[in-house]
Protein backbone atom coordinates (compact mmCIF):
# COMPACT_ATOMS: atom_id res chain seq x y z
CA UNK A 1 0.00 0.00 0.00
CA UNK A 2 1.19 2.93 -0.61
CA UNK A 3 1.40 5.98 1.65
CA UNK A 4 0.55 9.48 1.28
CA UNK A 5 1.49 12.73 3.23
CA UNK A 6 -1.28 15.26 3.23
CA UNK A 7 0.67 18.83 4.17
CA UNK A 8 -3.03 21.16 4.17
CA UNK A 9 -3.70 23.53 6.68
CA UNK A 10 -7.39 23.50 6.42
CA UNK A 11 -8.66 20.79 8.37
CA UNK A 12 -12.26 19.82 6.87
CA UNK A 13 -10.48 19.80 3.34
CA UNK A 14 -7.20 17.43 5.22
CA UNK A 15 -10.09 15.11 6.31
CA UNK A 16 -11.96 14.25 2.97
CA UNK A 17 -8.76 14.46 1.74
CA UNK A 18 -7.59 11.52 3.63
CA UNK A 19 -10.98 9.45 3.42
CA UNK A 20 -10.50 9.77 -0.04
CA UNK A 21 -6.73 8.78 -0.53
CA UNK A 22 -8.12 5.74 1.53
CA UNK A 23 -11.25 4.66 -0.07
CA UNK A 24 -8.98 5.07 -3.16
CA UNK A 25 -6.98 2.10 -1.65
CA UNK A 26 -3.99 4.55 -0.10
CA UNK A 27 -2.72 5.25 3.26
CA UNK A 28 -2.89 8.62 4.07
CA UNK A 29 -1.73 10.53 6.79
CA UNK A 30 -2.36 13.91 7.47
CA UNK A 31 0.35 16.51 8.45
CA UNK A 32 0.54 18.75 11.49
CA UNK A 33 3.63 19.86 12.82
CA UNK A 34 4.08 22.79 10.92
CA UNK A 35 6.62 24.60 13.28
CA UNK A 36 8.84 22.40 12.05
CA UNK A 37 7.80 21.39 8.48
CA UNK A 38 10.65 20.62 6.52
CA UNK A 39 12.51 18.52 9.29
CA UNK A 40 8.94 16.93 10.10
CA UNK A 41 8.25 16.03 6.77
CA UNK A 42 11.81 14.39 6.11
CA UNK A 43 10.92 11.92 8.71
CA UNK A 44 8.17 10.90 7.08
CA UNK A 45 8.51 7.81 5.34
CA UNK A 46 5.94 8.31 2.44
CA UNK A 47 5.48 7.36 -1.00
CA UNK A 48 4.08 10.84 -2.03
CA UNK A 49 3.45 14.77 -0.82
CA UNK A 50 0.43 16.77 -1.17
CA UNK A 51 1.50 20.14 -0.37
CA UNK A 52 -0.62 23.30 0.24
CA UNK A 53 1.46 26.37 -0.34
CA UNK A 54 -0.34 28.60 2.05
CA UNK A 55 0.45 26.57 5.00
CA UNK A 56 1.28 28.22 8.69
CA UNK A 57 4.79 29.18 9.27
CA UNK A 58 6.47 28.65 6.22
CA UNK A 59 5.93 29.01 2.81
CA UNK A 60 4.74 26.35 0.47
CA UNK A 61 7.34 26.98 -2.42
CA UNK A 62 10.69 27.80 -0.11
CA UNK A 63 9.50 24.14 1.83
CA UNK A 64 9.49 22.51 -1.51
CA UNK A 65 12.57 24.39 -2.38
CA UNK A 66 14.21 23.07 0.33
CA UNK A 67 12.81 19.64 0.45
CA UNK A 68 14.24 18.83 -3.21
CA UNK A 69 17.88 19.43 -1.82
CA UNK A 70 17.36 16.72 0.45
CA UNK A 71 15.05 14.28 -0.82
CA UNK A 72 13.08 13.24 -4.21
CA UNK A 73 10.02 12.20 -2.72
CA UNK A 74 7.70 12.63 -5.72
CA UNK A 75 5.48 16.00 -4.57
CA UNK A 76 2.34 17.11 -6.01
CA UNK A 77 1.22 21.04 -5.22
CA UNK A 78 -2.04 21.45 -3.98
CA UNK A 79 -2.78 25.61 -3.97
CA UNK A 80 -5.74 27.90 -4.43
CA UNK A 81 -3.48 29.98 -6.86
CA UNK A 82 -4.24 29.34 -10.50
CA UNK A 83 -1.67 31.73 -12.32
CA UNK A 84 0.62 30.41 -14.57
CA UNK A 85 3.20 31.84 -13.27
CA UNK A 86 2.90 30.31 -9.60
CA UNK A 87 2.59 26.67 -11.77
CA UNK A 88 6.06 27.32 -13.70
CA UNK A 89 7.68 28.85 -9.79
CA UNK A 90 6.53 25.59 -7.93
CA UNK A 91 8.06 23.11 -10.93
CA UNK A 92 10.93 24.99 -11.20
CA UNK A 93 11.46 24.49 -7.89
CA UNK A 94 10.46 20.42 -8.42
CA UNK A 95 7.47 19.35 -7.59
CA UNK A 96 5.98 16.66 -9.93
CA UNK A 97 2.81 18.31 -10.75
CA UNK A 98 0.37 21.37 -9.70
CA UNK A 99 -3.38 20.95 -9.29
CA UNK A 100 -5.77 23.79 -8.61
CA UNK A 101 -8.35 23.90 -5.40
CA UNK A 102 -10.92 23.19 -6.17
CA UNK A 103 -10.07 20.06 -7.93
CA UNK A 104 -12.66 17.21 -9.10
CA UNK A 105 -11.46 14.44 -6.88
CA UNK A 106 -11.05 11.43 -9.86
CA UNK A 107 -8.66 14.06 -11.92
CA UNK A 108 -6.45 13.88 -8.58
CA UNK A 109 -6.14 10.20 -7.64
CA UNK A 110 -5.52 9.93 -12.00
CA UNK A 111 -2.77 12.56 -11.42
CA UNK A 112 -1.50 10.57 -7.97
CA UNK A 113 -1.66 7.12 -9.56
CA UNK A 114 0.22 8.96 -12.94
CA UNK A 115 3.33 9.64 -10.60
CA UNK A 116 3.32 6.89 -8.70
CA UNK A 117 3.36 4.98 -11.67
CA UNK A 118 5.97 7.25 -12.87
CA UNK A 119 8.26 6.48 -9.98
CA UNK A 120 8.39 2.65 -10.27
CA UNK A 121 8.27 2.66 -14.32
CA UNK A 122 10.63 0.52 -14.08
CA UNK A 123 8.13 -2.34 -12.78
CA UNK A 124 7.04 -4.83 -15.16
CA UNK A 125 4.44 -4.78 -18.22
CA UNK A 126 0.38 -5.27 -17.32
CA UNK A 127 -0.45 -8.31 -16.70
CA UNK A 128 -3.98 -9.62 -15.78
CA UNK A 129 -3.85 -13.53 -14.23
CA UNK A 130 -2.37 -14.83 -17.51
CA UNK A 131 -3.27 -12.46 -19.94
CA UNK A 132 -0.05 -10.11 -21.46
CA UNK A 133 -1.72 -6.78 -21.89
CA UNK A 134 0.78 -5.18 -24.40
CA UNK A 135 -0.72 -1.62 -24.18
CA UNK A 136 1.69 0.01 -26.65
CA UNK A 137 0.62 -2.34 -29.52
CA UNK A 138 -3.21 -2.76 -28.10
CA UNK A 139 -2.95 -6.27 -27.49
CA UNK A 140 -4.00 -9.33 -25.32
CA UNK A 141 -2.03 -12.24 -25.22
CA UNK A 142 -2.72 -15.37 -23.54
CA UNK A 143 -0.51 -18.28 -24.38
CA UNK A 144 -0.49 -18.18 -28.29
CA UNK A 145 -3.70 -16.61 -28.55
CA UNK A 146 -4.45 -12.62 -29.38
CA UNK A 147 -7.35 -10.37 -29.32
CA UNK A 148 -6.53 -6.66 -30.18
CA UNK A 149 -8.74 -3.97 -28.49
CA UNK A 150 -9.29 -0.73 -29.63
CA UNK A 151 -7.96 2.30 -27.88
CA UNK A 152 -11.11 2.90 -25.74
CA UNK A 153 -11.75 -0.54 -24.48
CA UNK A 154 -7.62 -0.44 -23.54
CA UNK A 155 -7.95 2.45 -21.57
CA UNK A 156 -11.08 0.95 -19.64
CA UNK A 157 -9.05 -2.60 -19.24
CA UNK A 158 -6.29 -1.13 -17.72
CA UNK A 159 -8.02 1.01 -15.54
CA UNK A 160 -10.09 -1.72 -14.44
CA UNK A 161 -6.97 -3.99 -13.95
CA UNK A 162 -4.82 -1.45 -11.79
CA UNK A 163 -7.91 -1.53 -9.58
CA UNK A 164 -8.35 -4.95 -9.58
CA UNK A 165 -11.21 -6.01 -6.93
CA UNK A 166 -12.65 -3.06 -6.06
CA UNK A 167 -15.60 -1.41 -7.34
CA UNK A 168 -14.33 1.45 -10.80
CA UNK A 169 -17.42 4.08 -10.94
CA UNK A 170 -18.83 4.54 -14.23
CA UNK A 171 -17.34 8.15 -13.47
CA UNK A 172 -13.76 7.04 -12.81
CA UNK A 173 -13.72 5.23 -16.24
CA UNK A 174 -15.18 8.69 -18.08
CA UNK A 175 -12.49 10.56 -16.26
CA UNK A 176 -9.71 8.38 -17.32
CA UNK A 177 -10.98 8.04 -20.89
CA UNK A 178 -11.40 12.23 -21.28
CA UNK A 179 -8.37 12.76 -19.56
CA UNK A 180 -6.93 10.87 -22.57
CA UNK A 181 -8.49 12.77 -25.38
CA UNK A 182 -11.69 10.47 -25.43
CA UNK A 183 -14.59 11.95 -25.42
CA UNK A 184 -17.05 9.31 -25.57
CA UNK A 185 -20.65 9.65 -24.31
CA UNK A 186 -22.26 7.35 -21.94
CA UNK A 187 -23.76 5.03 -24.40
CA UNK A 188 -20.37 4.64 -26.01
CA UNK A 189 -18.90 3.92 -22.76
CA UNK A 190 -21.83 0.81 -22.28
CA UNK A 191 -21.23 -0.55 -25.79
CA UNK A 192 -16.92 -0.15 -24.80
CA UNK A 193 -17.67 -2.28 -22.04
CA UNK A 194 -19.96 -4.79 -23.87
CA UNK A 195 -17.47 -5.45 -26.68
CA UNK A 196 -14.69 -6.01 -23.70
CA UNK A 197 -16.54 -8.24 -22.21
CA UNK A 198 -17.01 -10.12 -25.41
CA UNK A 199 -13.18 -10.13 -26.35
CA UNK A 200 -12.51 -11.28 -22.96
CA UNK A 201 -14.96 -14.19 -23.48
CA UNK A 202 -13.09 -15.21 -26.42
CA UNK A 203 -9.84 -15.78 -25.03
CA UNK A 204 -11.65 -17.81 -21.98
CA UNK A 205 -12.49 -14.76 -19.43
CA UNK A 206 -16.46 -14.63 -19.84
CA UNK A 207 -16.83 -13.24 -16.30
CA UNK A 208 -13.85 -11.37 -15.50
CA UNK A 209 -16.03 -8.43 -14.89
CA UNK A 210 -19.15 -7.96 -13.15
CA UNK A 211 -21.52 -5.46 -13.06
CA UNK A 212 -22.69 -3.46 -9.36
CA UNK A 213 -26.32 -2.26 -9.89
CA UNK A 214 -26.13 1.65 -9.74
CA UNK A 215 -22.23 1.27 -8.61
CA UNK A 216 -19.92 0.53 -11.05
CA UNK A 217 -18.47 -3.03 -12.26
CA UNK A 218 -15.32 -4.91 -10.81
CA UNK A 219 -12.72 -6.87 -12.35
CA UNK A 220 -12.26 -10.30 -10.08
CA UNK B 1 -1.88 82.83 -30.83
CA UNK B 2 -2.09 85.36 -33.54
CA UNK B 3 -1.76 88.69 -33.75
CA UNK B 4 -4.93 89.51 -35.02
CA UNK B 5 -6.34 88.04 -31.91
CA UNK B 6 -4.05 89.41 -29.62
CA UNK B 7 -4.97 92.85 -30.91
CA UNK B 8 -8.89 92.30 -30.88
CA UNK B 9 -8.10 91.50 -27.09
CA UNK B 10 -6.49 94.68 -26.39
CA UNK B 11 -9.05 96.97 -28.06
CA UNK B 12 -10.40 98.51 -25.43
CA UNK B 13 -6.57 100.01 -24.64
CA UNK B 14 -6.23 101.06 -28.28
CA UNK B 15 -9.67 103.00 -28.23
CA UNK B 16 -8.83 104.62 -25.20
CA UNK B 17 -5.60 105.62 -26.22
CA UNK B 18 -7.16 106.62 -29.44
CA UNK B 19 -9.67 108.47 -27.04
CA UNK B 20 -6.79 110.52 -25.24
CA UNK B 21 -4.73 110.90 -27.96
CA UNK B 22 -7.75 113.00 -29.72
CA UNK B 23 -8.29 114.74 -26.52
CA UNK B 24 -4.58 115.60 -26.47
CA UNK B 25 -4.77 116.28 -30.44
CA UNK B 26 -7.39 118.94 -29.51
CA UNK B 27 -5.60 120.50 -26.60
CA UNK B 28 -2.46 121.03 -28.65
CA UNK B 29 -4.61 122.79 -31.63
CA UNK B 30 -6.45 124.81 -29.10
CA UNK B 31 -3.11 126.15 -27.40
CA UNK B 32 -1.82 126.68 -30.63
CA UNK B 33 1.65 124.06 -30.22
CA UNK B 34 3.63 124.26 -33.51
CA UNK B 35 3.03 121.41 -36.02
CA UNK B 36 6.02 119.99 -35.93
CA UNK B 37 5.74 119.58 -32.32
CA UNK B 38 2.67 117.91 -32.55
CA UNK B 39 3.89 115.21 -35.48
CA UNK B 40 6.63 114.79 -33.08
CA UNK B 41 4.75 113.75 -30.32
CA UNK B 42 2.29 111.94 -32.19
CA UNK B 43 5.29 110.00 -33.70
CA UNK B 44 6.50 109.02 -30.15
CA UNK B 45 3.10 107.96 -28.56
CA UNK B 46 2.17 105.43 -31.57
CA UNK B 47 5.75 103.93 -31.66
CA UNK B 48 5.13 103.56 -27.93
CA UNK B 49 1.61 102.05 -28.60
CA UNK B 50 3.24 99.93 -31.18
CA UNK B 51 6.14 98.62 -28.88
CA UNK B 52 4.03 98.15 -26.03
CA UNK B 53 1.84 96.31 -27.92
CA UNK B 54 4.24 93.72 -29.92
CA UNK B 55 6.98 93.20 -26.94
CA UNK B 56 3.93 91.92 -24.92
CA UNK B 57 2.83 89.70 -28.24
CA UNK B 58 6.10 88.41 -28.65
CA UNK B 59 6.82 87.46 -24.82
CA UNK B 60 3.31 85.52 -24.56
CA UNK B 61 3.69 84.39 -27.94
CA UNK B 62 6.77 81.97 -27.46
CA UNK B 63 4.82 80.70 -23.97
CA UNK B 64 1.37 80.27 -24.67
CA UNK B 65 2.38 78.59 -28.55
CA UNK B 66 4.44 76.10 -27.08
CA UNK B 67 2.17 75.39 -24.14
CA UNK B 68 -0.76 74.60 -26.58
CA UNK B 69 1.36 72.96 -29.25
CA UNK B 70 2.37 70.92 -26.82
CA UNK B 71 -0.77 69.80 -24.98
CA UNK B 72 -1.82 69.39 -29.14
CA UNK B 73 0.98 66.82 -29.34
CA UNK B 74 1.30 64.60 -25.83
CA UNK B 75 -1.34 61.76 -26.05
CA UNK B 76 -1.96 62.71 -22.07
CA UNK B 77 -2.24 66.00 -21.98
CA UNK B 78 -1.61 66.19 -18.20
CA UNK B 79 1.77 65.91 -18.55
CA UNK B 80 2.51 68.98 -20.04
CA UNK B 81 3.74 70.64 -17.14
CA UNK B 82 6.84 68.67 -17.65
CA UNK B 83 7.46 70.11 -20.91
CA UNK B 84 7.51 73.62 -20.21
CA UNK B 85 9.79 76.45 -18.80
CA UNK B 86 8.57 78.48 -16.58
CA UNK B 87 7.81 81.72 -18.06
CA UNK B 88 9.45 85.11 -17.84
CA UNK B 89 6.31 87.59 -17.75
CA UNK B 90 3.90 87.52 -14.48
CA UNK B 91 0.63 86.06 -15.89
CA UNK B 92 2.41 83.33 -17.13
CA UNK B 93 4.66 82.76 -13.87
CA UNK B 94 0.38 82.72 -12.37
CA UNK B 95 -0.42 80.12 -15.06
CA UNK B 96 2.64 78.47 -14.92
CA UNK B 97 1.92 77.97 -11.03
CA UNK B 98 -1.67 77.27 -11.26
CA UNK B 99 -1.02 73.97 -13.67
CA UNK B 100 1.48 73.04 -11.55
CA UNK B 101 -1.16 73.08 -8.54
CA UNK B 102 -3.31 71.27 -10.53
CA UNK B 103 -0.93 68.48 -11.88
CA UNK B 104 0.06 68.21 -8.09
CA UNK B 105 -3.75 67.59 -6.88
CA UNK B 106 -4.24 65.01 -10.09
CA UNK B 107 -1.70 63.70 -9.40
CA UNK B 108 -2.40 62.95 -6.03
CA UNK B 109 -6.21 62.12 -6.61
CA UNK B 110 -4.93 59.55 -8.85
CA UNK B 111 -2.61 57.88 -6.53
CA UNK B 112 -4.92 58.04 -4.13
CA UNK B 113 -7.14 55.86 -6.61
CA UNK B 114 -4.92 53.79 -7.92
CA UNK B 115 -3.85 52.76 -4.14
CA UNK B 116 -7.62 52.43 -4.16
CA UNK B 117 -8.02 49.77 -6.60
CA UNK B 118 -4.96 47.72 -5.96
CA UNK B 119 -6.07 47.32 -2.74
CA UNK B 120 -9.38 46.29 -3.65
CA UNK B 121 -7.98 43.96 -6.44
CA UNK B 122 -5.87 42.65 -3.90
CA UNK B 123 -8.54 41.69 -1.65
CA UNK B 124 -10.78 40.20 -4.31
CA UNK B 125 -7.41 37.55 -5.12
CA UNK B 126 -7.18 36.73 -1.22
CA UNK B 127 -11.29 36.76 -1.26
CA UNK B 128 -11.14 34.38 -4.01
CA UNK B 129 -8.22 31.95 -2.83
CA UNK B 130 -10.38 31.91 0.45
CA UNK B 131 -13.50 31.27 -0.76
CA UNK B 132 -12.04 28.35 -2.96
CA UNK B 133 -11.26 26.51 0.30
CA UNK B 134 -15.12 25.91 0.98
CA UNK B 135 -15.57 25.00 -2.23
CA UNK B 136 -12.56 22.59 -2.55
CA UNK B 137 -14.28 21.44 0.92
CA UNK B 138 -17.64 20.65 -0.21
CA UNK B 139 -16.42 18.84 -3.74
CA UNK B 140 -14.53 16.54 -1.93
CA UNK B 141 -17.40 15.73 0.55
CA UNK B 142 -19.68 15.34 -2.24
CA UNK B 143 -17.28 12.94 -3.08
CA UNK B 144 -16.53 10.75 -0.12
CA UNK B 145 -21.17 10.71 0.77
CA UNK B 146 -22.47 10.38 -2.35
CA UNK B 147 -25.53 9.81 -0.13
CA UNK B 148 -25.54 13.27 1.01
CA UNK B 149 -25.12 15.47 -2.12
CA UNK B 150 -27.04 14.12 -4.99
CA UNK B 151 -26.31 15.32 -8.82
CA UNK B 152 -27.97 18.55 -8.31
CA UNK B 153 -25.64 19.86 -5.49
CA UNK B 154 -22.56 18.98 -7.27
CA UNK B 155 -24.19 20.84 -10.24
CA UNK B 156 -24.79 23.81 -7.75
CA UNK B 157 -21.24 23.39 -6.55
CA UNK B 158 -19.83 23.77 -9.79
CA UNK B 159 -21.83 27.01 -10.98
CA UNK B 160 -20.83 28.57 -7.96
CA UNK B 161 -16.66 27.65 -8.80
CA UNK B 162 -17.58 29.06 -12.63
CA UNK B 163 -19.05 32.00 -11.25
CA UNK B 164 -15.97 32.76 -8.76
CA UNK B 165 -13.79 31.82 -11.26
CA UNK B 166 -15.28 34.55 -13.36
CA UNK B 167 -14.83 37.42 -10.52
CA UNK B 168 -10.99 36.63 -10.54
CA UNK B 169 -10.59 37.13 -14.22
CA UNK B 170 -12.95 39.86 -14.36
CA UNK B 171 -10.50 41.69 -11.91
CA UNK B 172 -7.44 39.90 -13.44
CA UNK B 173 -8.12 41.58 -17.01
CA UNK B 174 -9.82 45.11 -15.75
CA UNK B 175 -7.29 46.19 -13.58
CA UNK B 176 -3.78 43.58 -14.00
CA UNK B 177 -1.14 45.46 -16.31
CA UNK B 178 0.51 41.82 -16.29
CA UNK B 179 -0.89 39.03 -14.77
CA UNK B 180 -0.02 36.58 -17.42
CA UNK B 181 2.97 34.62 -18.79
CA UNK B 182 3.02 33.95 -22.68
CA UNK B 183 4.39 30.04 -23.16
CA UNK B 184 3.96 27.36 -26.12
CA UNK B 185 0.90 25.92 -24.90
CA UNK B 186 -0.74 22.76 -26.09
CA UNK B 187 -3.70 23.20 -26.96
CA UNK B 188 -5.06 19.80 -27.05
CA UNK B 189 -4.05 20.08 -23.26
CA UNK B 190 -5.88 22.95 -22.66
CA UNK B 191 -8.92 21.56 -24.67
CA UNK B 192 -8.34 18.27 -22.81
CA UNK B 193 -8.21 20.35 -19.37
CA UNK B 194 -11.41 22.37 -20.19
CA UNK B 195 -13.35 19.33 -21.42
CA UNK B 196 -12.96 17.18 -18.03
CA UNK B 197 -13.62 20.23 -16.15
CA UNK B 198 -16.98 19.69 -17.88
CA UNK B 199 -17.34 16.63 -18.37
CA UNK B 200 -20.17 16.13 -16.26
CA UNK B 201 -22.46 18.54 -17.82
CA UNK B 202 -22.01 17.21 -20.97
CA UNK B 203 -22.72 13.78 -20.05
CA UNK B 204 -25.81 14.98 -18.04
CA UNK B 205 -27.24 17.10 -21.08
CA UNK B 206 -26.43 14.57 -23.41
CA UNK B 207 -24.41 16.79 -25.57
CA UNK B 208 -21.66 15.22 -27.83
CA UNK B 209 -17.93 16.73 -27.79
CA UNK B 210 -16.30 16.33 -30.72
CA UNK B 211 -12.31 17.18 -30.90
CA UNK B 212 -10.59 17.09 -33.90
CA UNK B 213 -7.38 18.60 -35.18
CA UNK B 214 -5.65 19.98 -31.55
CA UNK B 215 -2.31 18.91 -32.08
CA UNK B 216 -0.85 21.86 -32.14
CA UNK B 217 1.13 24.70 -29.57
CA UNK B 218 0.12 28.48 -29.86
CA UNK B 219 1.73 31.17 -27.62
CA UNK B 220 -0.63 32.08 -24.82
CA UNK B 221 -0.97 31.57 -20.87
CA UNK B 222 -2.83 28.39 -20.29
CA UNK B 223 -4.80 29.50 -17.26
CA UNK B 224 -6.06 32.48 -19.24
CA UNK B 225 -6.95 29.91 -22.30
CA UNK B 226 -9.04 27.22 -20.45
CA UNK B 227 -11.07 30.20 -18.65
CA UNK B 228 -11.32 31.87 -22.34
CA UNK B 229 -12.37 28.39 -24.06
CA UNK B 230 -14.53 27.18 -20.28
CA UNK B 231 -16.85 30.60 -20.91
CA UNK B 232 -17.48 29.89 -24.83
CA UNK B 233 -18.46 25.95 -24.30
CA UNK B 234 -20.03 27.18 -20.82
CA UNK B 235 -22.29 29.35 -23.67
CA UNK B 236 -22.46 26.72 -26.30
CA UNK B 237 -24.10 24.11 -23.06
CA UNK B 238 -26.51 26.96 -22.01
CA UNK B 239 -27.84 27.60 -25.18
CA UNK B 240 -28.47 24.23 -26.15
CA UNK B 241 -31.86 23.35 -27.87
CA UNK B 242 -31.51 20.12 -29.72
CA UNK B 243 -31.67 16.80 -29.01
CA UNK B 244 -29.06 15.65 -31.08
CA UNK B 245 -26.60 18.66 -29.83
CA UNK B 246 -22.79 18.38 -30.45
CA UNK B 247 -20.17 20.79 -29.65
CA UNK B 248 -17.05 20.97 -32.02
CA UNK B 249 -13.12 21.88 -31.51
CA UNK B 250 -11.79 22.12 -34.21
CA UNK B 251 -8.27 23.90 -35.35
CA UNK B 252 -7.21 25.11 -38.88
CA UNK B 253 -3.54 26.10 -39.27
CA UNK B 254 -2.94 29.07 -42.20
CA UNK B 255 -0.14 30.42 -43.30
CA UNK B 256 0.43 33.08 -40.29
CA UNK B 257 -2.33 32.16 -37.90
CA UNK B 258 -4.04 28.93 -36.32
CA UNK B 259 -8.02 29.57 -35.90
CA UNK B 260 -9.49 27.54 -32.86
CA UNK B 261 -12.96 27.03 -33.68
CA UNK B 262 -16.04 26.37 -31.70
CA UNK B 263 -18.55 25.55 -33.43
CA UNK B 264 -22.35 24.26 -31.86
CA UNK B 265 -25.92 23.08 -33.21
CA UNK B 266 -27.44 25.27 -30.93
CA UNK B 267 -30.12 28.13 -30.37
CA UNK B 268 -27.65 30.64 -32.27
CA UNK B 269 -27.59 34.66 -31.65
CA UNK B 270 -30.25 36.92 -33.91
CA UNK B 271 -28.70 39.09 -36.24
CA UNK B 272 -29.44 42.01 -34.57
CA UNK B 273 -27.81 40.42 -31.25
CA UNK B 274 -24.50 39.07 -32.67
CA UNK B 275 -22.58 42.61 -33.10
CA UNK B 276 -22.99 43.26 -29.87
CA UNK B 277 -22.32 39.83 -27.49
CA UNK B 278 -18.71 40.89 -26.71
CA UNK B 279 -20.20 44.26 -25.31
CA UNK B 280 -20.62 44.55 -20.96
CA UNK B 281 -23.14 43.80 -19.52
CA UNK B 282 -25.20 42.46 -23.06
CA UNK B 283 -27.29 39.60 -22.69
CA UNK B 284 -29.38 39.68 -25.63
CA UNK B 285 -32.50 38.00 -26.36
CA UNK B 286 -30.82 34.74 -25.50
CA UNK B 287 -29.96 35.34 -22.39
CA UNK B 288 -33.33 36.83 -21.12
CA UNK B 289 -35.19 33.46 -22.30
CA UNK B 290 -32.72 31.86 -20.36
CA UNK B 291 -32.44 34.31 -17.54
CA UNK B 292 -28.77 32.75 -16.24
CA UNK B 293 -26.70 35.09 -18.69
CA UNK B 294 -24.80 37.92 -16.33
CA UNK B 295 -23.55 39.17 -19.79
CA UNK B 296 -19.84 38.98 -18.12
CA UNK B 297 -18.63 36.23 -19.90
CA UNK B 298 -18.17 37.11 -23.62
CA UNK B 299 -17.13 40.68 -22.73
CA UNK B 300 -14.24 39.22 -20.39
CA UNK B 301 -13.33 36.72 -23.23
CA UNK B 302 -13.20 39.47 -25.44
CA UNK B 303 -10.77 41.60 -23.25
CA UNK B 304 -8.87 38.96 -21.97
CA UNK B 305 -7.87 37.90 -25.88
CA UNK B 306 -6.92 41.52 -26.84
CA UNK B 307 -4.73 41.65 -23.80
CA UNK B 308 -2.89 38.50 -24.94
CA UNK B 309 -2.85 39.24 -28.76
CA UNK B 310 -5.48 37.03 -29.71
CA UNK B 311 -8.73 38.29 -31.94
CA UNK B 312 -11.76 36.71 -30.86
CA UNK B 313 -15.25 36.50 -33.66
CA UNK B 314 -18.08 35.09 -33.54
CA UNK B 315 -20.47 33.87 -36.44
CA UNK B 316 -23.67 32.50 -35.93
CA UNK B 317 -26.88 31.34 -37.61
CA UNK B 318 -30.85 31.75 -35.52
CA UNK B 319 -31.87 28.27 -34.67
CA UNK B 320 -28.90 26.84 -36.79
CA UNK B 321 -25.52 27.32 -35.07
CA UNK B 322 -23.11 29.51 -33.18
CA UNK B 323 -19.00 29.18 -33.97
CA UNK B 324 -16.54 31.40 -32.29
CA UNK B 325 -13.15 31.53 -33.47
CA UNK B 326 -9.92 32.44 -31.65
CA UNK B 327 -6.97 33.17 -33.91
CA UNK B 328 -3.37 33.08 -32.51
CA UNK B 329 -0.87 34.40 -34.85
CA UNK B 330 1.99 33.05 -35.67
CA UNK B 331 5.11 35.60 -34.52
CA UNK B 332 8.61 34.38 -35.39
CA UNK B 333 9.36 36.86 -32.47
CA UNK B 334 8.80 34.24 -29.94
CA UNK B 335 10.03 30.94 -32.03
CA UNK B 336 13.58 32.96 -31.30
CA UNK B 337 12.48 34.23 -27.78
CA UNK B 338 11.49 30.96 -26.47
Amino acid sequence: MKKILIVEDDEIIAQELQSLLNNAGYVATIFSHFENALEEILKEKVDLILLDINIPHINGEFLLQEFRKQSSIPIIMVTSRNSEADELLSMSFGADDYITKPYNPNILLLRIAAILKRVDSNSQNLVYRDIDILIQKGILRRGNEEIILTKNEMIIFCYLVTHQNRIVTRDELMTDLWSNNEYINDNALTVNISRLRSKLKEIGYEDAITTRKKMGYILS
Amino acid sequence: MNLKNYMKDKLIFIILFLFTYSILFLLFCAFKIPNSLIIAVTFLLFSLLFSVILIDYFRKKSFYQLLLSTIEKLDKAYFVIEMLEEPSFYEGKMIYQALYDINKSMCEMIRQLENQTEDFKEYIEIWIHEVKLPIASLVLMAHNHPDKFDKNSKEQIRRIEDYVEQVLYYVRQEFAEKDYLINAVSLKKVVSNVALRNKNEFLERNIDLIVENVDYSVYTDSKWLEFILNQIIGNSMKYKDKKNAYIKINTIEEKNKYILEIIDNGMGISKEDLPRVFNKSFTGNNGRRCAKSTGMGLYIVKRLCDKLGHKVTIESRKGEYTKVSIIFFKNKYYDVLC
